[in-house]
Formats: structure tokens, C-alpha cells, sequence
């Protein structure tokens, strides 16, 4: 039985890895668009503040924060953050921050909006008003409450977007580590960060991605804060961070989605065709056709996602000037990861090639669930504007896949969180569809 | 192998003996029942919710050894019949039995026995004949060295032994029926079923295709259930045959004994356009044509005449006659007389197409 689950498997993985108009969608497509991006930031991060090819970024600041008395002095959070973020008189040649964008202070909230609307702004930023009561304690308020900067971007211009939002993160993360931990030091904190950027920004970078960070789609995610050029990891070994991983993982489990959901809804394909009845009639159970399908399906995202992973090490190590494994040191739990998120992949499609009634049906609907799961965990644009798109990306195996992708890139293990996830998608789908599909047989 | 109407009762007679001879030449396994199909019915759903038999209450034996033909026109059940002895639809009710080994009880032991030929070319287009044939070959259980021969075998019978190489894609029409085929007796299993193998192919192919079931039967010693819609084929090479409509058995037997149901009359068919036909000259030519029995006018109109001047009907007058030859010039002179132009004049001898019009009222073409 085992000859012929792989039997029917090599088939498949033989008819997919011989047609050029797949391999190109499943490998060339994701490599390109990854590369693409990561070379944008590639170039950004690796030549420093005076080579920097997305730059001039045009983003409207609006601070409605009216701050609060803290030691006898007014403290205004959202103040601080324009004096960073947007120049007074000249730009700084030596601000990154002024390099990246093109910031101007408007008044209004409408006003940016409408700015970004009419396409004059990639970006507002608009800081509320409770911002500093918000996050300060003092004798009369002990008690933290969340609050959200509001980034109104463009989905036009989804990388400068995302740039925006990772500068508005890591400037949360900064004033939220300043805090909670030493909230006595805020001001002179707040006071020297102003002056001194780089000093801010390294701060939030040991911070890492504790207390007030809220979740940011992986592809985008906050630990990609691209004002941080380097970051501290937990362990304090120093971890580079790469753009290609975030981006390359993301595209990676995109377009991995596409593959699951073709080599499954394939199953539908092969009815149509009469080559799986012809399969049918020969002394083999129906699960081992099923079985041996989704093997290949499986070992096919397997495939995508191991070449990708090393073309992408390939254009990163282009960029670096020098060979560099840019998924971090843990083979093994990297091969967990990819094997966990094609058993994930593998088994959505499985559930949903049960469900449809023809191959076309399988079609729209894969490409849809791929696209939904794509937006929903941010392969494309931060969703966190978006309410509830949090909870929404925790049920795509995108999420999980890219969140493990990216910590193991910087030696962080604790990704077993992930992999149950991932597995228990995978299990529960994988055997939901096969039971469907096979029940459907037997008319 | 037609009994012809005209020959005498003795010659049919010795002829009749000497196949029971023939038929008894060397193993008596020629009466063995291979399969057995037993009160087959499959009901349907239609799209508007109301439900249908495609198939139904169908029995028949198949003997080991012998072309059996299910013959009848296009939604006659013929592959769902098909389909339910091969275990790819499970009856609404009875069963099949191949070997012994029931097809829904004990599928797998059933399937061994079994190469299939669906209707559909059932072939992976990107891949080459022979990677075709060895994946179905590996199903069916072959490996290594006994695969290989297998396949070469096939190729040379299939007569493409010099294009396995080649992208099933690329071939034509028939070239691909040929490889459909092929990989139903690739196993060599001792039954096979073909449904509809000829269909949409040229002369030349079919002939090809044809002459590959014979030696199947011949050489190979395969038991095979054809099927076809077309009555020639199905008349040259079944040993017995059953004919299906409506999903139902409405005759089963050798060619003769179906063409013997009939009476063994002639068919004499005259198409007369748009004419009408009196019923007078129906009864006179019943009754002073030279053997004729009877006289029937039908009129058919023409679905797809597309331009508006041309006839959109068509009179058809079939006569039935012992003799056809002989009543010819008598209804040619009764027409005359009653002036009807008669525009095209057709004998038929008769045939497993004059069974079914004999049967159901309509031709098997319809
Ligand atoms: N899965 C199905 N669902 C509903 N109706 C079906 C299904 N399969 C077949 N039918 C119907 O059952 C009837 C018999 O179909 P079948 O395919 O067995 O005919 P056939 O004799 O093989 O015809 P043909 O010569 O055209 O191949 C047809 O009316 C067909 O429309
Ligand atoms: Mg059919």
C-alpha cells in the first residue's frame, strides 16, 4: 500500500515539477516578488543613512495628544514623536528618520486623511489625545491603558505604508518600555531620544517585542521595525535582521497556499478526467488514491518552500557580499517549521477539494481562502488598521508559518506555539477532507 | 456471420452444428460464467430534484471467452451499467459478480480480475505513453522486469512502439484511443471492459481498434464486455449481445436469435420528402406488394435545417418484406401510381438495427 501511496505521489510530483508554467508560479513568481522588496530594504539597511533607495516617504503627522503635568513639567509624548519624526527647518542628513520620510504636522485628523485619500501622503499618523495620559503613570493615575496610535495608509502604497507603521512601532515600543520600566526617567529619556535618534531607537531594540507592542502581521512584523538596524536578540547575541526572511517567508507561504490547493483540488481535476476512476478500478482502497494525492501535494509545498528558503539565502547573501544562512542557526526546528506548515497548507486543501463539487469550484474557492489567508496575515499590507484582523490572522496558517520563519531567523526558539498550531491545522483538516472526499467517492 | 434470410433451412441448419462444435472445441470453460450481474439498478438525481433510473433491474452473464456487446443509443445506461460492475458507482440495488467475488461486497478481490477501457480518454496528457502505461501498470500491481515487458508488449500491440516517447499530448485522436486501450489489457486481466473504444475515430482506427478486440479474445483469451451505440461493430465481433434502452434490457442472445426475433424480414426504406402518404397506399402495398408484410409512414422533421427554404421535414416509408428484392418494383409501381416521388430507395437485410426499431419503435441513431 505504501508502494502505491508513492506510486500515485511521484506521479504527481513528476507531472508538477515538469510544467514550466508551474514551476514558474510556484517558485519564480514568489522569488522575484520577495527579491524585489528585499532588495529595496536590502539596499536601505546595508548602505546606511547615505545610500538609501526608499527615502522622501511622504506622511502626514497630526498630534492631537494634550500630554499631562509629570513633575511639575507638562509631558507631551506625541510632541516628542513629531520633534523626531519631522524637521525643524532643514532635514537632518544625518536622521534616518528625515532620510526615510517627508514628514509635514498638520492640524486635523480629516485634514491627513484627506491628504492620504487624495494621494498627496502615503501615510497619517495621527496620535490621540489621551496619548500620554495613556501611558504615563502618575500620582493620580497608576494604571496603564492601551492605546493606539492611528496609522491611515494607503494601500496604494503598501511598502512605504509599511515602513511608516514599523517607525510609529518602534517609537511605541520605545516610549511604552520607557514607561513601564522606568517610568520616573521618562522625560529625560523621551528628552535624550529626541536629540539623539539612534539612542531611542537602540532602546526599543533591547526592548524587543515586550509590553506595549500590539501584533503586527508577519510579514510586516514588528520585529522588522526598519528604523532598527540591528537588533539585539534575547539570548543578546547579535541577530541581523533580514527583510527577505519576513518578506520571503510571507511570499513563501502565499504561494506554497496556491500549490496546496492545486495539488488537492487536482483530486477533482483527475475525476473529471476519468483518471482517477481509471485508478479506481484497479484492486486499490480509496484511501490510498487519496492518501498518495495529498502525499504528493504535501511533498510539492515541502519542495516550494525549501527552494525558495535557499534562493532567497542566495539573493541575501548577493546583497551581504558574502555567503549568509539568513534563516538562523536551527536546522532542525527550520525543517519542522517548513514540514508543519506544508502539513497545514495540505490539509485546508484537502478539506476543501472534499467540499466542492467540481474543479473549477475548487479552483475559485482555493484561490480565494489563499488570497484571504495572503491579506489576513499581512503578506501584502499591515492589516492592524483593520479591527479584529488580529484574531482573524491567528486562523492562517500563513501567520503561524511566518511568525515561526521569522523567530528562528533570529535564534529564537520559541516557536513550539507555532508548530502545535500548525500541526493540529493540518491533522484535523488533512483528515476532515480525506473522510469527506471519501465518502463522496461512493456514489 | 449474418444468417441470411434467404438461404435454406438446411444450410442454417449445418451451420448452426458446426458452430456448436466450434464452440465446444478444446475447453469446455467456454459456458463458464465469469460474471454475473444480478437485478442492477442505479437511480439518479436530475437537477430539478426529481430522481430517475439510469439503470434498471439489468441481469445478464458474461461467459469466459466471449465478446459480450451491451448495445443502445446515447443515455442508455451502457456506462453506468459499466461503471457500477467496475465499482466506480454503487448500485441502488443488486450486484455483480466477477469470479465469484462480489464488486460491492469484496471490491479488491473482484477489481484483480478486472482491466477497464472507460469511454473518456483517461490519460495524463503531459506524460509520455509509456510513462502513461507504467503508472497504471504499477496500480495494478506490476513491477521491475514484468512491468517492462508488459509495456513493450502493449506498445507493439497498439502499434505504437516507435512514438512511446512521445507526450500523449501530441498524438492524435486515435492515437490516444489506442493508449486508452492499452492500459485496460496491460495486466493482462481475464476480463475486460471497453465502453464505447471507437467512439469518434476514423475508419482506418476503427478497424485498427476492432481487430485488437478479436485477438483479444482470440490470442489472448480475454472475456471482453464491449459497448457501443453503433449496431455494425457490435454485430461483427459479439458473440452475444444485449441490448439496453431507457436503462433497461429489452433483448438479450447471439446476433441470431435477436435477428430471428424480428422474423428475419427485409427492411425497404424510401424517402419521400415532404410528401404525404395515404394510409390507402400503406394498405395496398400490404397487400399486393410481392412478400410484403408491412407498411409504415413516418415523418421526421429536420431539427437543423438552418435555412428557411429548404424542406424541414422528411417522409420516411419503410416496408417490411420476406424478400425485399422481390416487393421493390411492386412498391416502386404502386408509388408511381399514386404519384409519389419517391427520392431514394434503401434494402436492408435484416440486422441488430432493424431489432431495435422492432423493439422500442425508434432507430438505435436517434
Ligand atoms: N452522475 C450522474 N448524475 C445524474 N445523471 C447521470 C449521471 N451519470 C449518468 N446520468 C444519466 O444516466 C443516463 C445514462 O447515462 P450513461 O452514461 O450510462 O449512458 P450511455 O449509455 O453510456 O450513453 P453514451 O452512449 O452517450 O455514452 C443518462 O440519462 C445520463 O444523463
Ligand atoms: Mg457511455
Amino acid at each position: 500500500m505504501l508502494r502505491k501511496i508513492w506510486v500515485i505521489a511521484y506521479k504527481d510530483l513528476y507531472i508538477t515539477f515538469t510544467d514550466r508554467n508551474l514551476i514558474l508560479i510556484m517558485i519564480v513568481t514568489p522569488l522575484a516578488l520577495a527579491s524585489i522588496i528585499g532588495l529595496a530594504f536590502g539596499g536601505f539597511i546595508g548602505g546606511g543613512g547615505s545610500d538609501v533607495p526608499v527615502q522622501n516617504i511622504p506622511v502626514a503627522v497630526v498630534n492631537l495628544d494634550q500630554g499631562v503635568e509629570f513633575g511639575g513639567s507638562p509631558l507631551n509624548q506625541g510632541q516628542t514623536f513629531i520633534d523626531l519624526l519631522v524637521p525643524q527647518g532643514e532635514p537632518d542628513p544625518e536622521n534616518v528618520l528625515h532620510q526615510l520620510t517627508d514628514a509635514v504636522e498638520l492640524e486635523t485628523a480629516e485634514a491627513a486623511r484627506a491628504g492620504v485619500n487624495a494621494g498627496d501622503y502615503s501615510a497619517a499618523i495621527i496620535i490621540p489625545p489621551e496619548f500620554t495620559a495613556s501611558i504615563t503613570t502618575t500620582q493620580t493615575q497608576t494604571e496603564l491603558t492601551p492605546v493606539q496610535i492611528e496609522v491611515y495608509a494607503s494601500p496604494a502604497a503598501p511598502v512605504s505604508a509599511s515602513i511608516i507603521r514599523s517607525i510609529v512601532e518602534g517609537f511605541s515600543n520605545q516610549i511604552a518600555m520607557g514607561s513601564i520600566t522606568i517610568a520616573s526617567t521618562i522625560g529625560a529619556l523621551t528628552e535624550r531620544a529626541s536629540t539623539d535618534p539612534l539612542f531611542g531607537l537602540q532602546f526599543a531594540a533591547a526592548a524587543g517585542g515586550g509590553g506595549f507592542n500590539p501584533d503586527f502581521s508577519a510579514a510586516f512584523s514588528p520585529d522588522a521595525a526598519l528604523i532598527r538596524i540591528e537588533q539585539q536578540s534575547v539570548t543578546g547575541e547579535t541577530a541581523a535582521f533580514n527583510p527577505l526572511v519576513s518578506f520571503g517567508s510571507a511570499q513563501a507561504v502565499f504561494f506554497m497556499m496556491f500549490t496546496a490547493m492545486a495539488g488537492a483540488n487536482n483530486v477533482m481535476e483527475e475525476r473529471r478526467a476519468w483518471t482517477l476512476q481509471r485508478q479506481i478500478v484497479t484492486p486499490t482502497p480509496r484511501m490510498v488514491l487519496l492518501l498518495g494525492k495529498m502525499v504528493g501535494t504535501f511533498i510539492s509545498c515541502v519542495a516550494q518552500v525549501i527552494i525558495l528558503i535557499l534562493a532567497l539565502t542566495l539573493v541575501g547573501s548577493l546583497i551581504a557580499g558574502e555567503l549568509q544562512f539568513i534563516w538562523g542557526t536551527n536546522l532542525f526546528l527550520l525543517a519542522l517549521v517548513i514540514l508543519c506548515v506544508s502539513l497545514a497548507a495540505s490539509g485546508v486543501a484537502a478539506l476543501v477539494a472534499g467540499l466542492v463539487r467540481t474543479p473549477e469550484q475548487g479552483n475559485t474557492i482555493g484561490s480565494i481562502i489563499s488570497i484571504l489567508f495572503g491579506l489576513f496575515s499581512g503578506a501584502f499590507f499591515s492589516i492592524d488598521a483593520v479591527p479584529g484582523a488580529n484574531v482573524i490572522s491567528r486562523l492562517t496558517v500563513n501567520y503561524w508559518g511566518v511568525e515561526a520563519f521569522n523567530k528562528l531567523s533570529q535564534n529564537q526558539t520559541d516557536i513550539g506555539l507555532n508548530l502545535l498550531v500548525l500541526l493540529i491545522l493540518g491533522a484535523v483538516f488533512f483528515s476532515a477532507g480525506l473522510f469527506i472526499f471519501n465518502r463522496r467517492l461512493s456514489v | 456471420m449474418l444468417p441470411d434470410p434467404r438461404e435454406t433451412v438446411l444450410v442454417r441448419l449445418a451451420r448452426a452444428i458446426r458452430q456448436r462444435c466450434a464452440d465446444h472445441k478444446g475447453d469446455a470453460s467456454m459456458q463458464e460464467t465469469l460474471v454475473q450481474v444480478r437485478g442492477l439498478s442505479k437511480q439518479f438525481k436530475r437537477d430539478n430534484g426529481e430522481t430517475f433510473f439510469a439503470v434498471k433491474d439489468v441481469t445478464l452473464e458474461i461467459r469466459r471467452g466471449e465478446i459480450f456487446s451491451l448495445l443502445g443509443p446515447n443515455g442508455a445506461g451502457k456506462t453506468t451499467t459499466i461503471s457500477m460492475i467496475s465499482g466506480l458507482l454503487t448500485p441502488t440495488q443488486g450486484d455483480a459478480l466477477i469470479g465469484g467475488n462480489s464488486i460491492t461486497k469484496n471490491p479488491l478481490a473482484a477489481k484483480k480480475m478486472l482491466g477497464v477501457v472507460p469511454q473518456e480518454i483517461a490519460l495524463y496528457p503531459t506524460l509520455s505513453a509509456r510513462q502513461n502505461l507504467q503508472f497504471f501498470g504499477k496500480m495494478h500491481g506490476l513491477g521491475g522486469k514484468e512491468l517492462d515487458r508488459a509495456v513493450d508488449e502493449v506498445l507493439d500491440l497498439i502499434d505504437l512502439g516507435d512514438r512511446d516517447r512521445d507526450k500523449v499530448d501530441n498524438f492524435s485522436g486515435g492515437m490516444k484511443r489506442r493508449v486508452n486501450i492499452g492500459i485496460g489489457m496491460l495486466h493482462k486481466p481475464q476480463l475486460i471492459y471497453m465502453d464505447e473504444p471507437t467512439v469518434g475515430i476514423d475508419p482506418q482506427n476503427r478497424r485498427r481498434i476492432l481487430d485488437t478486440v478479436l485477438r483479444l479474445r482470440d490470442e489472448l483469451k480475454m472475456t471482453v464486455l464491449y459497448t457501443s451505440h453503433l449496431m455494425e461493430e457490435v454485430q461483427e465481433i459479439s458473440d452475444r449481445v444485449g441490448i439496453i434502452d431507457h436503462g433497461q434490457m429489452i433483448a438479450l442472445g447471439t446476433v441470431g436469435e435477436l435477428i430471428q426475433k424480428v422474423g428475419e424480414e427485409d427492411r425497404l426504406i424510401f424517402k419521400v420528402g415532404e410528401q404525404p402518404v395515404a394510409e390507402a397506399l400503406l394498405r395496398r402495398i400490404e397487400s399486393e406488394a410481392a412478400t410484403a408484410t408491412r407498411a409504415r409512414y413516418e415523418r421526421r422533421e429536420i431539427a437543423n435545417s438552418d435555412a428557411g427554404a429548404l424542406a424541414t421535414a422528411e417522409g420516411i416509408l419503410t416496408v417490411y418484406a420476406t424478400r425485399g428484392r422481390k416487393a421493390l418494383p411492386d412498391i416502386i409501381r404502386l408509388a408511381d401510381e399514386s404519384s409519389l416521388d419517391i427520392l431514394s430507395v434503401e434494402v436492408r437485410e435484416p440486422d441488430l438495427e432493424a431489432v431495435f426499431l422492432h423493439l422500442t419503435g425508434r432507430a438505435l441513431r436517434d
